[in-house]
C-alpha cells in the first residue's frame, strides 16, 4: 500500500522530467549528420546547403545529359566543360586549351593533356566525342543549340562540323550540359556520372542531396576537402537556421531577409551580379494590350528601383533590358520607359481609358481595365514583384489581379493571363542570341504572348550569320531596343546572387553565371 | 441541515453572480473585437493597402505604432483591417456549420430510418479523415481565396454538429411533451421549430461558441499555408506567413498579427467557456 502511494507521488514529476528531457534533447546541437555514417578521424568534411538540387528544378541527379541536371554536375565540382566563362562571361579554355574556327561550320579544338576521369581513363578526343554524341542524341535542348553534324577525334584534337553556322558554338559548349563525362564508365541508374572535376559523387539522392569525395588525381591540384555533403533544403528559413546553428558550412539561395544576419563575422557573403532577370511578358492576344500606349503605360508603372532596393533588399539592380550593365550589350546601351505614374496615366487617357465612374480604376465603354498578372512562387522575388506592381498599377487606375501559382504553365497553356512575370537567366552562355531565340521570335518556344516584330526577325536573320563578337553585341543592342520600344516585355530587375560561407571557409565564391560553386579552391579550417 | 442547505444556495448564487460578471467582461471584450472588425475602415490610421517603399520595415514607434511591413504598409492598420477577414470568416464559418450540421442532425434524429443511416455514414466518412489535412486538400483543389478556405473548413466541420444535434434529438424524441405536442396535432415543421430546436439549442450553441476560436486558428492556418486569403488582403495568418523570413530581422512584422490571433482566440474561448457555464450547468467545473 505504502509503495503504491510512493509511486503515485513520484510518477507525475518523473513523467514531467522525462518529457522535459525529451524536449530539451531536441534543442541541443546535434552533431551534423553523416548520411552514410562513415567519418574518419582528421577528415575534412564540409556541409553545403542548396535550394535547387531537386526534381522541381529539373535537376534530379548529376547527369548532364538529363534536363538541367548538368547544373548540379558543374556546380558541385563533379564535371567540367571544354570551355568556361570568365567573370566577364566570355568563354575561355578549361578542359580544352585552344580552338580554331577553320570555316563557318568547322571548329578544331585542342584538349588539355594529363586530364583523367575519376574512372582512371585519360581524357582524349575520342572520350569527348563519345560524350557529345550521346548528349546530342538524348538532350533535345543541346542538340538544338549545337546543331552538330559530325565529330572526328584524333588524339587530343577534336574536330566539330555543324549543320549550319553556329557562331556561339564555343559558348554553348561551356553550358552545363557540356560537362564531359566518361561514357565508358556510363551513367548509373541513380543518375551518377564519372567526370573530371575535383570531386566525385558517391551517393546521389534526388531531392535530398549528394555525398562527394575528393578526386585524388585531379589535374588542377589536390582538392582540400575529403568529403562534402550537399543537402537540398528547399525552405529558405530552414536553411537560415541550419546555417546559424552551424549545421552548414556554406549555403546558396538564402532569403534576402536573412542575409543581414550573416553580414558579420564569422560569416562571409560572396555576391555577384548575374544575368538572371525578372521580367513580365505582355499577352498580345489580350485586346487592351494590343494598344502600344497601354503597354507603355504599364511599363512606366513598375517601380523597378523600389522593388530592387527595398523588396530585394538591394540584392540586384534595376533592369532596363534583359542583360545587366556588365555585358557589352547590357543595360547601359539601351533605354526603356521610366517609372512615371503621371505619364502612364496620361498615356492611358490617350488610349481612351479614363476613370468615368470615380471608382479609382480607369474604364472605356463601360469596361474597367482589369489585367491578370500570372506568376509563380518558387522564385521568392516574383510574388513580391506582383504585389508591388499591383499597388503601383492601382495608382494609374489599372486593376491588377495577381495569380501566383505553381501551376502557372497550365494557365499559360489555357491563355488565361495578360502579363506573365517570370525569372530567367537571359545570357546563360554569355551570348545574347539565346534570349531572343527563346523568348521573342515567331519560332521561339517561350514566346508566351505571341509577340511579333518584323524588325526583330530581320535582325535575328543577321545575328544568325554574324561571327564577330562586337558585331553581335551591336546587333543585340538593336534587338533589345526593338523590344523596349514595343514594350512587349518589361524588365524589372537583375538578380544579385549571394553565397554565404561559415566560419573558416575559404574559396566559396559567387560567379556571374551561377555555375561554379564547389571548386578545388574550397577549403575549411 | 437547513443551515447547510442555505449555505449551498448562497454559494450557488455567488457562483451565478461570478459567471454573470465573467460573461459581461468577456462578452464586452468579444463585442469589442467584433465592433473593431465592423468599423475597421473608420478606425485605421492609414490605408492598410497603400504601399510606401521608402518607409519599409520601420520598427514600432513614432508615426507607425506597430511599425511597417516590407512594402511600407502600416502594421496597425493592417492588423485592424485583418480582424475583418479573420473574425468575419470565423463567424460566418461557425454559423454555416452550426446551421447545416444541426439541420442534418435534427433530420436524422427526428426521422430516423434510411435517411438517418445514410447521413450518418456520410458524416462517418468525413470524421474518418484527419481534419486539417482534409481541409488542406479541399482548399488546394479549389485554389486559394478566403471563401474557399471557409468552404473547405465547413466541409470537414459540419459532422460534429450533426452528431450533437442528433443525439440530443434522440434523447428528447420520446419525452412526454413531445408525445403531447404530437397528439395536439402539430405537424413535423411545427414540432421541429417549436419543440425540438429550443430544447436542443443549449449544447449546440455552447459547441458553436467554443468553436469560434478554433475555427479562427484553422482559417489563419490555411492562410498561413497560402490556401486562404490571397495577397494583398490583410489577414492575420497570411501576414504571419509573409513575415516568416523576417522573424529574426524585423520581428514586429510577425509579432503584431500573431498577438492579434492569440488575444482574439483567447477572448472567444473564454466567452465560450462562460457561455457553457451559463447554459449547461451540468458541465460546470469540468
Amino acid at each position: 500500500m505504502k509503495r503504491r502511494n510512493l509511486w503515485k507521488t513520484v510518477r507525475v514529476p518523473l513523467l514531467a522530467a522525462a518529457m522535459a528531457a525529451g524536449i530539451l534533447s531536441g534543442c541541443g546541437k546535434d552533431p551534423a549528420p553523416a548520411p552514410d555514417g562513415k567519418e574518419a578521424e582528421g577528415e575534412k568534411v564540409f556541409y553545403y546547403g542548396d535550394t535547387t538540387f531537386n526534381a522541381e528544378n529539373d535537376e534530379s541527379d548529376v547527369n548532364p545529359h538529363n534536363g538541367y541536371s548538368g547544373w548540379a554536375c558543374i556546380r558541385y565540382g563533379i564535371g567540367e566543360t571544354l570551355f568556361k566563362y570568365s567573370d566577364a562571361m566570355e568563354a575561355e579554355p578549361w578542359l580544352a586549351t585552344e580552338y580554331t574556327n577553320v570555316d563557318e561550320t568547322t571548329w578544331e579544338i585542342t584538349l588539355r593533356d594529363g586530364v583523367t576521369f575519376t574512372s582512371g581513363r585519360a581524357l582524349d578526343a575520342q572520350a569527348v566525342r563519345e560524350c557529345l554524341d550521346h548528349l546530342t542524341e538524348v538532350h533535345e535542348r543541346a542538340a538544338g543549340d549545337l546543331k552538330i553534324q559530325e565529330i572526328t577525334a584524333d588524339g587530343q584534337k577534336l574536330t566539330i562540323r555543324t549543320e549550319v553556322p553556329v557562331p556561339a558554338l564555343i559558348n554553348y559548349l561551356a553550358e552545363p550540359y557540356g560537362c564531359i563525362i566518361d561514357m565508358e564508365a556510363g551513367i548509373t541508374d541513380d543518375g551518377n556520372v564519372t567526370g573530371t572535376g575535383p570531386y566525385r559523387a558517391t551517393v546521389v539522392e534526388t531531392d535530398k542531396g549528394l555525398t562527394l569525395v575528393k578526386n585524388e588525381n585531379y589535374w588542377g591540384g589536390m582538392p582540400h576537402l575529403d568529403r562534402i555533403y550537399v543537402q537540398t533544403i528547399s525552405d529558405g528559413d530552414t536553411m537560415t537556421m541550419a546555417m546559424q546553428s552551424g549545421e552548414l558550412d556554406g549555403a546558396y539561395g538564402l532569403p534576402y531577409a536573412s542575409l543581414p544576419l550573416f553580414e558579420s563575422a564569422p560569416y562571409t557573403i560572396s555576391s555577384c551580379e548575374t544575368s538572371r532577370s525578372f521580367f513580365g511578358a505582355m499577352n498580345y492576344e489580350t485586346e487592351a494590350l494590343q494598344d502600344a500606349n497601354v503597354r507603355r503605360a504599364i511599363a512606366g508603372a513598375i517601380d523597378k528601383e523600389g522593388f530592387t532596393r527595398v523588396l530585394m533588399n538591394g540584392n540586384g539592380s534595376p533592369a532596363v533590358g534583359p542583360f545587366p550593365a556588365s555585358f557589352a550589350y547590357g543595360d547601359d546601351t539601351v533605354t526603356a520607359q521610366l517609372f512615371d505614374p503621371e505619364a502612364s496615366r496620361a498615356l492611358l487617357a490617350e488610349a481612351g481609358w479614363t476613370d468615368t465612374d470615380g471608382d479609382g480604376y480607369v474604364d472605356r465603354n463601360g469596361q474597367k481595365l482589369t489585367l491578370r498578372w500570372l506568376t509563380y512562387p518558387s522564385r521568392q522575388e516574383l510574388p513580391l514583384l506582383a504585389e508591388s506592381a499591383q499597388a503601383t498599377m492601382k495608382e494609374i487606375g489599372i486593376d491588377l489581379q495577381v495569380n501566383c501559382t505553381a501551376n502557372h504553365l497550365d494557365f499559360i497553356d489555357s491563355g488565361d493571363w495578360d502579363i506573365y512575370a517570370s525569372a530567367f537567366v537571359t545570357a546563360p552562355t554569355g551570348d545574347p542570341e539565346f534570349f531572343f531565340t527563346t523568348h521573342c521570335l515567331d519560332a521561339s518556344s517561350k514566346n508566351r504572348g505571341n509577340y511579333h516584330s518584323d524588325e526583330l526577325e530581320a535582325l535575328e536573320e543577321q545575328m544568325n550569320r554574324t561571327f564577330d563578337a562586337e558585331e553581335r553585341a551591336e546587333l543585340a543592342t538593336r534587338m533589345t531596343q526593338v523590344l523596349l520600344n514595343d514594350n512587349s516585355f518589361v524588365f524589372a530587375s537583375h538578380l544579385r546572387m549571394s553565397i554565404v560561407s561559415g566560419e573558416g571557409v575559404t574559396g566559396l565564391v559567387a560567379h556571374p553565371c551561377d555555375y561554379y560553386e564547389i571548386t578545388a579552391d574550397l577549403d575549411k579550417n | 441541515m437547513r443551515e447547510k442547505q442555505k449555505m449551498t444556495v448562497g454559494k450557488q448564487r455567488a457562483a451565478g453572480d461570478y459567471i454573470k460578471i465573467k460573461m459581461i467582461l468577456f462578452g464586452t471584450l468579444a463585442a469589442g473585437v467584433i465592433l473593431t472588425a465592423v468599423f475597421a475602415p473608420y478606425l485605421v490610421p492609414y490605408d492598410p493597402y497603400e504601399q510606401d517603399l521608402g518607409n519599409a520595415l520601420l520598427p514600432p514607434g513614432g508615426a507607425h505604432l506597430l511599425g511597417t511591413d516590407r512594402y511600407g504598409r502600416d502594421m496597425l492598420s493592417r492588423v485592424i483591417m485583418g480582424s475583418r477577414t479573420t473574425v468575419f470568416a470565423a463567424l460566418l464559418l461557425v454559423a454555416v456549420i452550426t446551421v447545416i450540421g444541426s439541420a442534418a442532425g435534427i433530420l436524422c434524429g427526428y426521422h430516423g430510418g434510411k435517411l438517418d443511416a445514410f447521413l450518418m455514414r456520410v458524416s462517418d466518412i468525413f470524421l474518418a479523415f484527419p481534419g486539417m489535412v482534409f481541409a488542406i486538400a479541399v482548399a488546394s483543389v479549389m485554389s486559394g481565396g478566403i471563401l474557399n478556405a471557409v468552404i473547405a473548413l465547413a466541409c470537414i466541420s459540419w459532422p460534429k454538429y450533426a452528431r450533437i444535434a442528433r443525439s440530443q434529438v434522440l434523447s428528447i424524441r420520446n419525452m412526454p411533451y413531445m408525445a403531447a405536442a404530437k397528439l395536439s396535432g402539430s405537424g413535423t415543421f411545427k414540432m421541429i421549430c417549436r419543440h425540438v430546436v429550443p430544447n436542443i439549442a443549449g449544447p449546440v450553441i455552447v459547441t458553436a461558441v467554443l468553436d469560434i476560436g478554433t475555427m479562427m486558428m484553422e482559417i489563419a492556418g490555411l492562410s498561413f499555408l497560402g490556401l486562404g486569403a490571397a495577397p494583398p488582403t490583410a489577414e492575420w495568418g497570411s501576414m504571419m506567413s509573409n513575415g516568416r523570413s523576417m522573424l529574426q530581422t524585423s520581428p514586429w512584422v510577425i509579432l503584431a498579427p500573431g498577438t492579434a490571433i492569440f488575444l482574439t482566440v483567447v477572448i472567444f474561448n473564454l466567452v465560450g467557456d462562460t457561455v457553457r457555464d451559463l447554459l449547461d450547468p451540468r458541465q460546470k467545473g469540468r
